[in-house]
């Protein structure tokens, strides 16, 4: 009866890691809690990647003061595309991509937006609007424009390559996109679709939307599986670079490809998901057992 | 290492520990297991005294009996040594104490005490009757007559009776018309002797005439039924006896009280004396007499044959120190002691099972709610306040304000629509609506919130969903605190406690899938093929 309540057989049979072990065998023994802050908080994990010289999107401004709203923005007019981000945001909320049109003005999501209706989108972030009421700091930084690889998969959105680190050896990795469901969002659950990343040779493999494996991603034609990934030594050689440069050590690292940069780290995360292993219908066991 | 290996030994000898106190006690407490499961326990103490005429001077009184919903032991009976005490078995198995003296003049006492364990008992009407069978026939018929206070037989009774009976469709529903018919006369302190036909007259009855009535109209359309006598036992010294009905159904004595508005059900705490149309005490007229009945109700464990005492004495540790001597009210022990259960009950549904529900503990402090309310009227409260208030706070949502004060208004929202809907219950006499006070609103609040913020991050169908899973985590936890038994073995092994925080830390440190983990890795743990 033991082993029906406790899963022996099919936990001990199986290479999949689930959230009990991932918290007790990964995260805990590897993250310790006060450096949580350095992944979470933007400002932080880019002070970081700037000191070591990774490369990620340059940092226009960091606004912590209601004050300082005004003259920071004059310091970054005169950039022709930004992005406003919270430095503690979660699950991409209060993030504003702005770029100027032909004639000067700001456009968001399609629209001419005012530098009040900016102000105001920065003084909701400082008030703590989108983390939990807790004061933040607002990020100004480069705006990354998607290299046209991902075009050709589906032209909208930014995607970005997640890889799960653990002592700096990349164990897994998956490219996230976004679909029409998903509105923008390259979240696996918040209808983004997984796609299996083949870490040896580089290449894109199956694509997963969260039911279901095919070659295609949902809303275009183009033959995904076996495609292969551009800057892909590169993309290992940032994401093994960051994971050295954190005293993290169990790590999900967000990157995309910049157009004319190249890789680009984005962020980093502590407690990364585990639909990883469903993308690349591989246990992470497994994958830990052949890199140690 | 170390630390972790040292840790596993303290736990380990804890463990041991607790498993031999419980070891100490386990034989002693199986020896007096008690399968009568009283609800109630109460000593009752008749106290009786009065003056001797000069003639022989006789008081009488009933002796309970036991039966399958009451026990009577320790039966002790003292008397002045001036009175001759006699017990004998009358008709219809009543059993009368008589105290008789032949000095004249004189002051007497008796005091007759004895422990009632009680519990309720319900039984199931029928919609047709049976017609009474051959062997019963004979000691039924009397139970069909007329009596001098019982007038079955009058015109008026046979009127109402034929009026209550009209456009029924069973038996069952000419009883329930005449339960309704007495239960609806307004009831009066009349202590003086009512009969059937006066209740009628007057409108008005305490539970002597009201039986009565029901029995005279039960008889008078053929049902054999018949007065019952005896004692609503509370914790105070009281004066007052009770009378109820019993109809005779498919072989059965049927309890109604249509007084009390107990309907074929008769509570824990109702003491059966007598059966017929008797007083309960009767005694030389003309003397000089009063009593009172002195009831107090006893700690006990419902499972256990043992007094106080013997459940003091036990070897080892337990805590019916603090509900013998009243340190803690009984509810408050109860929930103290449930917590701890709850709350190793949710970690295994969370880590375990996976079931993902709002607020860490919200479940188990949901169905502490539960047990005061009812399992389906309390859900039902529950999901309706959680939908009701996140709609009424939907448009604060709207206006981007932050966390707390948000908190705030949705915390007054919930108390004014729980002191409204409570009001509105009272006023209209709708019991569930004043059941709402019970929930903890705190903390409802906070799943409120975490519901409608939910509802916009994740859209409605993934907060539907985790709240169907707070739901099953609720049922799960009402379920297991529901057990009546349970606070009481909580309460006789308290170490119970040590073996909760070594399962917890063996949960803290369980590796396996999760039940739900199962099904969403479905793909990677089935065998390809």
């Amino acid at each position: 009866m033991f082993s029906i309540i406790f899963n022996k057989k099919s936990a001990s049979a199986s290479n999949v890691i689930g959230l009990n072990e991932r918290n007790i065998r990964l995260i805990y023994p590897n993250n310790p809690k006060k450096y949580y802050p350095l992944a979470d908080d933007k400002v932080l994990t880019k002070e970081v990647l700037h000191k070591n010289d990774i490369p990620c999107a340059k940092t226009y401004a960091v606004i912590e003061y209601n004050s300082d709203i005004k003259s920071a923005w004059e310091s970054c007019k005169k950039y022709k595309a930004l992005a406003i981000k919270p430095a503690n945001g979660c699950g991409g909320g209060g993030i504003k991509i702005l770029k100027k049109d032909k004639e000067g003005n700001w456009m968001s999501s399609g629209e001419i937006i005012s530098d009040r209706e900016i102000f105001q989108h920065m003084a909701s972030i400082i008030m703590g609007f989108f983390s939990l009421g807790s004061h933040d700091r607002v990020l100004i930084e480069e705006c990354i424009e998607p290299h046209p690889f991902f075009q050709e998969i589906y032209p909208s959105g930014v995607p970005d390559f997640r890889i799960i680190t653990l002592n700096s050896i990349p164990l897994m990795g998956m490219l996230r996109m976004p679909t029409e469901k998903s509105d923008g969002k390259a979240n696996l659950h918040q209808n983004g679709v997984g796609i299996g990343v083949d870490m040896q040779e580089g290449r894109l493999l199956e694509v997963y939307d969260g039911k279901k494996y095919s070659n295609h991603h949902p809303d275009s034609t183009f033959l995904v599986n076996g495609a292969p990934i551009p800057y892909w030594k590169e993309i290992l050689e940032i994401a093994v670079a960051t994971a050295k440069a954190f005293p993290l050590n169990y790590l999900g690292i967000d990157i995309v490809i910049d157009k004319n940069k190249g890789p680009q780290i984005m962020e980093i995360n502590v407690r990364p998901g585990l639909g990883i292993q469903l993308v690349n219908k591989t246990g992470l066991k497994e994958v830990i057992k052949h890199a140690i | 290492m170390n630390s972790k290996t040292n840790l596993t030994i303290a736990l380990i000898i804890i463990i041991a520990i607790a498993i031999t106190s419980i070891g100490f006690k386990i034989n002693p407490i199986l020896d007096h297991y008690d399968n009568f499961n009283p609800e109630k326990v109460y000593t009752i103490k008749y106290r009786f005294f009065f003056k001797s005429s000069d003639r022989e001077t006789s008081l009488k009184t009933y002796l309970p009996r036991s039966n399958s919903r009451q026990r009577i032991s320790e039966e002790k009976i003292k008397n002045d040594t001036a009175l001759f005490f006699s017990k004998k078995e009358e008709k219809h198995k009543n059993i009368r104490a008589i105290w008789k003296t032949k000095n004249k003049d004189t002051y007497n006492s008796v005091d007759y005490e004895f422990t009632f364990a009680g519990k309720a008992k319900g039984f199931k009407v029928p919609q047709k009757f049976d017609l009474v069978s051959e062997k019963h026939v004979n000691h039924i018929i009397e139970y069909l007559n007329p009596t001098t206070n019982i007038q079955s037989g009058d015109e008026i009774i046979r009127t109402l009776a034929t009026r209550l009976s009209q456009n029924v469709k069973n038996d069952r529903e000419v009883i329930k018309n005449i339960f309704d018919y007495v239960y609806g006369i307004p009831s009066a302190p009349i202590i003086t002797l009512t009969d059937a036909i006066t209740t009628i007259e007057q409108n008005r009855a305490s539970c002597n005439g009201k039986s009565r009535l029901f029995v005279a109209l039960s008889r008078s359309l053929g049902y054999p039924a018949r007065v019952k006598g005896g004692i609503i036992v509370e914790n105070a010294d009281k004066r007052t006896s009770h009378a109820w009905a019993e109809v005779f159904i498919n072989e059965n004595w049927v309890p109604f009280d249509a007084l009390n508005n107990h309907f074929a059900y008769l509570p824990a705490n109702y003491l059966e004396l007598y059966h017929g149309d008797k007083s309960l005490i009767t005694h030389t007229p003309g003397i000089q007499f009063d009593y009172t009945y002195e009831i107090k109700e006893v700690n006990h464990v419902s499972f256990l044959k043992m007094n106080s005492e013997e459940l003091n004495n036990l070897p080892g540790f337990s805590l019916w120190t603090l509900v013998d001597k009243k340190v803690i009210p009984m509810g408050s022990l109860r929930l103290l002691l449930l917590l701890p259960i709850g709350g190793l009950l949710v970690a295994f549904l969370r880590n375990i099972v996976g079931l993902k529900t709002f607020g860490v503990f919200l479940p188990v402090l949901i169905a502490f709610s539960l047990l005061h309310t009812g399992y389906v009227s309390g859900i039902a409260i529950f999901v309706g306040l959680i939908m009701f208030i996140g709609l009424i706070s939907y448009p604060f949502d709207k206006l981007g304000l932050l966390y707390t004060p948000k908190l705030v208004i949705s915390l007054t929202i919930m108390v004014s629509v729980i002191l409204i809907a409570t009001h509105f219950g009272i006023k209209n006499d709708i019991d569930w609506l004043t059941k709402l006070t019970f929930f903890p609103i705190i903390i409802l609040t906070i799943a409120t919130e975490r519901f409608s913020r939910s509802t916009l991050e994740d859209g409605y169908i993934k907060a539907i969903d985790k709240l169907f899973q707070t739901l099953i985590a609720t049922s799960i936890s009402y379920l297991i605190l529901s057990l009546s038994w349970l606070p009481s073995i909580l309460i006789l092994f308290p170490e119970i406690v040590l073996i909760i925080i070594g399962s917890a830390t063996f949960l803290g440190r369980y590796i396996g899938i999760r039940w739900v983990e199962l099904v969403r890795f479905r793909p990677l743990l089935e065998p390809e093929k």
